[in-house]
């Protein structure tokens, strides 16, 4: 009603009055835009209220001459005086420039870290740019106005960002300025956390619902008293604390995938049915496991046309206890089902020689694939601070996410040239968890020496019980089928941080300029088990002679030799095995101003690592379990010119490493997707040494212009490399150092308002080279077909030469409106490297078109939606290398390269409301 | 036209065994001298045996193998004529040195479960899930990388792949579960055959993942539950196979594929001459495989003399992944079917889902200008009836069609049967005999292949002047 009111006020006043009253409405301290707050014009008979804009102005048009009061009201802040403004005569325009004081500044003298109130686009600016490191920060505002609902999504809204997808075309994995995960990682607060891969140390993003959030920050350069084991980046989820004024927001949310209808359902299987141990588990290793031990409902389908996605999120937070007891619970659920058609050529395990032509990856499969996940997301976190006193404040905080995956993946097999067809239905449930727990204490010893404690507890936890495929093949008979092998496998493994840090700071005067001293340390335990036992079931020859396929439940399996049933024989592979790592580290850096312009942050970080593993291998295997043991010293410096108040120049070097994964130096054989994998006892951790050069420009509100250029050397990188060790026919690939490796770039962001409009860009160049061994098939003259090691210098892994983000913003604060239309681009990359000479797997560049809006109606409500994929780009995969004359493969479009994966996703279209008090 | 081309072919086939062959077959043998064999030491037969162990078993003594036995690197095991071993407890022999087994014709080894030994029933059509055969009583002989030489002449193996445990495989570098009966994987180690047997199985019976092999007149029998490759040669393996006897394995008697070559290796390269195969390829659960030789994925070689009765496929030239079929000669090989679904897949079809491409040869028995039409393919679908029980090779002992009303695939053994070609057999003086053995082991008595025979007049396992196979009942 206010709204109809204040429009027709305007409206009516249009045609008799120009004056206008306009201004800025700004924090005190910071000088942020106080983008929503109310401004409230009275005078005379006049009374009329107005919104801030994303840029921090208000203006007030069509007005009477006369003398008018400006009153200003928003959330947490207090009027710093009353404005009074007097129009003399027509086209008379005033500017009335006005600031807020932030009331928790005059209620409390105590540094209350980490509070709430960060959550917007400005305030997010001024952290980027006061910050002594480059990071780019994604508020609450701006995630919750995206089109994702997964940090993972999020991530590739932020410049230097492009993401890998999972199975279902949600995004997993972040890749940051061309470096894949494995030179990324994670932190929850600061906070380092485990992941619940089964094989890696990074973490999938999209574990963490984007609404538990305050922040989103990317940081691209490592202070001493950062963890250092990132190179392309480190992930920060900052999440909700605390606000300052009692606050309750809950949204419900509902929607659906255009890909799921009658033609092409749903598939799913009955969870309950999954057994959650494995035979060997529930009975003993020495069990001899029969068909009659594995559940049939699991491998039962059933199908849905069109299921409905659910979201659900719920925040209450406030300070009690005279503001002394800080306190907020998050929870946030979703149940998202999503899923993806994708045609999949598979090349022949080796490249063969055609004729004249050497190396030619031959196609020996058709895969048509269709998955369909649900994934059900819960998040939980609380977090309470307590202020002792001025001087003291601890902090407790704990998050758990949650993340259940069913996928049923169908495969049409089509073996080519051949006629012959398989038929695969595999059903998969993953569970996944984090939990994570953190006590912080800070404490203000003097004037000069402040302390800051912390210890953390974190365990993540993967199970993937019962994982059962089967398969039927087609016989000669046109329209029977045979059966074939059914597989079962149980899966799971655990990781546990438990860690405690130490930091001090101590700011003396020196030659009259306070230097900040740092200095401190950190001890992390870390302990690692995996689990895995495969089965592998044939079918019983009935009467001599292959079985015919009729449904699962009626086909016979057996083990052959009938010994291999029993958990002795499936629980003994390399997959088991323990690991553990503990890092110590120190640091000492310091921060002063060297000229009043010139900030100079610099120091060393001292990482001892300690890993080691034990697996189940008898004792005649050489590794059965080992340790390995290193320490790097690793110095940065990172210089902040303030050119203006607005403009910084910064220079950083950062030297940081990498290390492998666990399983990457067990030098057991383990089963991988499409090779075994062995693991390299020799295998060096990976260090590198980072450069960054960047301008800044902060114009005000939440408009920033960012260029920036990086140079990585990175050395010992590892990366897959083929092995053969004497010829058992099934090769495999092995972790290596190889040499160097450089990565180097360029990095522009841009946003700038427009009044209600908004443009938000980002680009990124990125160069990468790195050289490795291959394995290349030719015809020799006295050997025949044979194959030589050959070195070849490509791209790394996942790194695209061109990544992009532009975002056109409406904002209406009046009504209530934003509206957000997001476009991603990310070039050609690597997204498999082969084994062999110039046959890796390209991704084709793609850009995706996203949409998104919310509108609030009243004061607590509002309606948001968000569309993902309007274009239903499909993610296609090539090699580089011509298909073969008169062939007869779907979805090819080039002369010189053959495509082969092409995944469609189609659209996912979300709608829900918000409730905020 | 065809005389053409088969002229052509043999002209093709002398240069290239000109070319590759006489000069591999020379060279071989001077390079393959100085196996480092050890000094042989008494092995007792008093305590069963366990652990590592190495010098010589004694002839006719009976030793019982309780535990996993290991041949170390640098290390041999001599097994004179006549020894007996036992294998118990699904142990196996893991050979990281040398294995050397030198029994005689009259008075062979046997390498053996004696408690599965007195459970066998030869008779025809047993079920496949209860027959002692395919039941994997002890896990086999598996050979190292390091493993230099296996020898096996005149012995008797059976009873293999009752699955490694993880101990087992460590020895070895295999996975756990692994069900071969015999291992070997040194690309410059030699494995010779000669004269032996080979009886039951689960996996492959015999895996070559590479090495330099000759298979001489040897008998297989029952080789492979519901799959598996009787002799299957992944890449990098050159050698012979002669002379040999299939009855009922599972899936191919004979394999030759390029697949896994290790890096240098020398190109998978195997000649096949003068084998006997009967009802091959029945217990597989893959639809389309199955026969009795198999070139596939980067392998060439020569396959010609060969005897095919009632098998699922004839010989089978793999096309996708192909085999080097610019490398790979044929002819003068002898296929008789039984049932007309047998003799729709003498070159076996694209209908049948075999992804074989075959050409017909002139030199073939039966003559395909008999049977296939003239616009021919390889690949095309065909009718075999006018070749239904054509060309009885006239065995011996073993009447064609199989009498009583056992299947086809119920013939799974030796038993009391003969492969010998009675006077008259139409497979009688059409073999080609300008074949050149690869011959990549030297002839030796000890180390290495004792009798190279070389292609006969005869097609088939047996010839008409007592030479090939002597294992006749």
């Amino acid at each position: 009603m206010k709204l109809i009111f204040t429009l027709t006020v305007c409206f009516i006043s249009l045609s008799v009055f120009s004056q206008t009253i306009k201004g800025k409405v700004t924090d005190s301290k910071t000088g942020e835009p106080l983008v929503g707050a109310s401004v409230q014009v009275e005078g005379g008979k006049t009374k009329l209220i107005t919104t801030v804009n994303l840029d921090g102005s208000y203006t007030f048009r069509n007005l009477a001459a006369g003398k008018y009061e400006l009153k200003i009201k928003f959330v947490g802040y207090s009027t710093t005086k009353e404005f009074s403004v007097v129009l003399k005569n027509d086209h008379d325009n005033a500017v009335q420039n006005m600031e807020m004081k932030e009331e928790s500044m005059q209620l409390a003298e105590v540094r209350v870290t980490g509070k709430g109130g960060k959550e917007s686009d400005a305030a997010v600016r001024g952290l980027e740019k006061n910050a002594e490191i480059l990071e780019n920060v994604l508020s609450q505002k701006t995630i919750q106005l995206l089109p994702d609902i997964t940090v993972a999504n999020a991530l590739q809204r932020v410049s230097g960002v492009s993401i890998e997808r999972s199975s279902s075309g949600e995004g997993r994995y972040a890749i940051i300025r061309g470096m894949d995960e494995r030179y990324n990682n994670t932190l929850v607060n600061g906070i380092k956390i485990p992941s619940p891969d089964a094989k890696y140390r990074y973490v999938p993003m999209d574990m963490f619902p984007s609404d538990m959030l305050e922040r989103l920050e990317v940081i691209k350069s490592l202070t001493p008293s950062m963890e250092a084991d990132a190179v392309g980046g480190t992930m920060n989820l900052v999440m909700k604390s605390a606000p300052q004024r009692f606050i309750f927001n809950a949204n419900l949310g509902t929607g659906f995938s255009t890909l799921f209808s009658q033609s092409r359902p749903f598939s799913e299987f009955q969870h309950s049915a999954v057994n959650t141990k494995s035979p060997a588990e529930i009975s003993g290793n020495s069990y001899v496991a029969t068909q009659a031990d594995f559940s049939k409902g699991n491998l039962n389908f059933t199908n849905q046309d069109l299921p409905l996605n659910a979201t659900a999120g719920l925040t209450i937070g406030g300070r009690v206890m005279k503001n002394k007891l800080g306190i907020i619970l998050s929870a946030s659920y979703q149940n998202i089902f999503r899923g993806s058609n994708s045609d999949l050529l598979v090349p022949n395990a080796q490249p063969q020689v055609v004729g004249t032509l050497n190396n030619q990856s031959v196609i020996s499969d058709l895969y048509l694939r269709k998955y369909s996940t649900q994934t059900t997301r819960w998040g939980l976190h609380n977090k309470f601070d307590y202020v002792i006193n001025s001087s003291n404040k601890i902090s407790l905080y704990n998050m758990y996410v949650h993340m259940n995956e069913f996928q049923t993946r169908s495969t049409y097999d089509s073996v080519y040239l051949n006629k012959l067809s398989d038929n695969y239905m595999r059903s998969r449930t993953q569970l996944q968890s984090i939990y994570s727990s953190t006590l912080q204490g800070d404490h203000t010893l003097s004037d000069l020496f402040r302390l800051n404690w912390i210890a953390s507890f974190s365990i993540a936890k993967s199970d993937v019980p019962d994982m059962a495929e089967y398969d039927y093949q087609s016989a000669v008979t046109p329209g029977s089928f045979i059966v074939q092998k059914n597989s079962r496998i149980w899966q799971h493994n655990t990781d546990q941080d438990v860690s405690g840090y130490l930091n001090m700071f101590y700011t003396p005067k020196i030659a009259g300029t306070p230097v900040e001293f740092n200095f401190g340390g950190m001890y992390r335990n870390k302990t690692r088990d995996n689990y895995y036992n495969p089965y592998s079931l044939s079918p019983v020859l009935t009467g001599g002679l292959p079985q015919y396929w009729t449904n699962y439940n009626n086909a016979v399996y057996n083990f052959s030799p009938a010994g291999n049933g029993a958990g002795s024989i499936t629980t003994t592979n390399p997959n088991t095995y323990t690991s553990h790592e503990d890092v110590a580290a120190g640091y000492l850096q310091m921060k002063f101003m060297l000229t009043k312009k010139l900030q100079i942050l610099g120091g060393a970080r001292i990482e001892n690592t300690q890993q080691g593993f034990n697996t189940i291998m008898p004792e005649s295997f050489a590794g059965r379990y080992g340790t390995v043991s290193y320490t790097d010293l690793l110095p940065s410096v990172h210089l902040k010119y303030a050119l203006t108040n607005k403009q910084n120049i910064r220079l950083s070097y950062f030297r940081s490493v990498v290390r492998p994964d666990f399983y990457e130096i067990i030098p057991t054989q383990i089963i991988g997707e499409l090779f075994d994998i062995k693991g390299n006892d020799s295998l060096k951790h990976s260090q590198a040494d980072n450069i960054d050069l960047r301008y800044e420009l902060f114009p005000g509100g939440a408009d920033q212009l960012l260029i920036g250029a990086f140079y990585k050397n990175i050395q010992n990188p590892i990366e897959y490399s083929i092995v053969r060790n004497g010829g058992p026919s099934a090769q495999f690939l092995e972790p290596e150092n190889f040499g160097n490796a450089v990565n180097y770039g360029i990095e522009m962001v841009f946003t700038k308002y427009f009044g209600m409009f908004g443009v938000s860009a980002n680009y990124t160049y990125t160069k990468s080279e790195i050289t490795t061994t291959k394995q290349y098939f030719y015809r020799d003259a006295v050997l025949g077909i044979t194959s030589k090691l050959v070195s070849q210098t490509r791209p790394l892994q996942g790194q695209a030469d061109h990544i992009g983000n532009l975002s056109l913003l409406y904002k209406n604060p009046k009504i209530g409106l934003d509206i957000q239309v997001a476009f991603v681009y990310t070039g050609q990359r690597i997204a498999q490297v082969s084994p062999y000479y110039n046959l890796d797997y390209y991704q084709l560049g793609q850009g995706i078109l996203d949409f998104s809006f919310e509108k609030t109606f009243g004061r607590h409500f509002s309606f948001y939606g968000k569309v993902n994929n309007l274009t239903n780009t499909p993610s296609r995969t090539v090699i580089l290398q011509a298909p073969p004359a008169g062939n007869q493969f779907p979805d090819q479009a080039f002369s010189d390269k053959t495509v082969v994966g092409k995944d469609i996703y189609q659209i996912n279209i979300l709608g829900g409301f918000r409730y905020k008090f | 036209m065809k005389k053409n081309i088969f002229q052509s072919a043999i002209i093709l086939s002398a240069i290239a065994m000109i070319g590759s062959g006489c000069k591999k077959w020379a060279t071989e043998n001077l390079s393959l001298a100085v196996p480092v064999v050890q000094v042989a030491q008494p092995i007792s037969d008093a305590a069963p045996l366990c652990g590592a162990i190495k010098g010589t078993m004694l002839a006719d003594k009976t030793y019982t193998i309780n535990c996993d036995v290991t041949v170390n690197a640098g290390d041999t095991l001599f097994i004179q004529p006549g020894a007996h071993v036992n294998v118990k407890n699904k142990a196996g022999l893991f050979v990281l040195g040398s294995l050397i087994s030198l029994g005689t014709q009259a008075d062979p080894i046997w390498i053996t479960v004696d408690s599965l030994q007195k459970l066998k029933n030869d008779a025809p059509n047993q079920d496949p899930s209860k027959d002692p055969a395919f039941s994997g009583g002890w896990a086999g002989i598996y050979c190292g990388s390091s493993c230099p030489m296996l020898i096996l002449k005149w012995t008797h193996v059976e009873f293999g792949g009752s699955g490694l445990s993880i101990t087992q495989g460590a020895l070895v570098n295999q996975s756990s579960g692994t069900a071969f009966s015999i291992l070997f994987q040194n690309s410059k180690g030699i494995f010779v055959m000669e004269d032996s047997w080979l009886y039951g199985g689960v996996d492959d019976p015999i895996r070559i993942s590479n090495g330099k092999i000759c298979f001489m007149r040897s008998t297989f029998e029952k080789a492979g539950i519901k799959g598996g490759d009787c002799l299957n040669c992944k890449g990098g393996t050159v050698g012979d196979m002669a002379y040999n006897l299939f009855v009922g394995v599972a899936t191919n008697g004979q394999k030759a594929s390029n697949k896994g070559q290790p890096v240098g290796a020398q190109q998978t390269n195997i000649n096949m001459w003068n084998n006997t195969f009967i009802s091959c390829g029945y217990r597989q659960i893959q639809t389309g495989r199955g026969a009795n030789i198999n070139f596939e994925e980067g392998a060439r070689g020569m396959a010609y003399n060969n005897l095919m009765v009632n098998c699922k496929f004839g010989l089978r030239i793999v096309n996708n992944p192909a085999a080097d079929t610019a490398n790979i000669r044929y002819g003068n090989n002898f296929e008789y079917a039984d049932s007309l679904v047998a003799a729709n897949q003498i070159y076996p079809t694209n209908a049948s889902l075999s992804g074989g491409w075959t050409k017909p040869q002139p030199t073939d028995i039966p003559d395909y200008t008999k049977f296939l039409p003239t616009s021919y393919q390889p690949g095309d679908t065909y009718d075999g009836s006018s070749v239904v029980q054509k060309n009885n090779p006239l065995f011996y002992n073993f009447p064609l069609p199989v009498p009583g009303n056992v299947p086809l695939y119920g013939i799974q053994a030796v038993a009391k049967y003969d492969f010998r070609l009675q006077a008259g057999s139409p497979a009688i003086g059409k073999g080609y005999t300008g074949l050149v053995p690869i011959g990549a082991v030297p002839i030796d008595p000890k180390y290495g292949v004792t009798e190279m025979t070389l292609p006969g007049i005869d097609i088939g396992a047996f010839q008409s002047n007592g030479k090939g196979n002597q294992h006749s009942n």
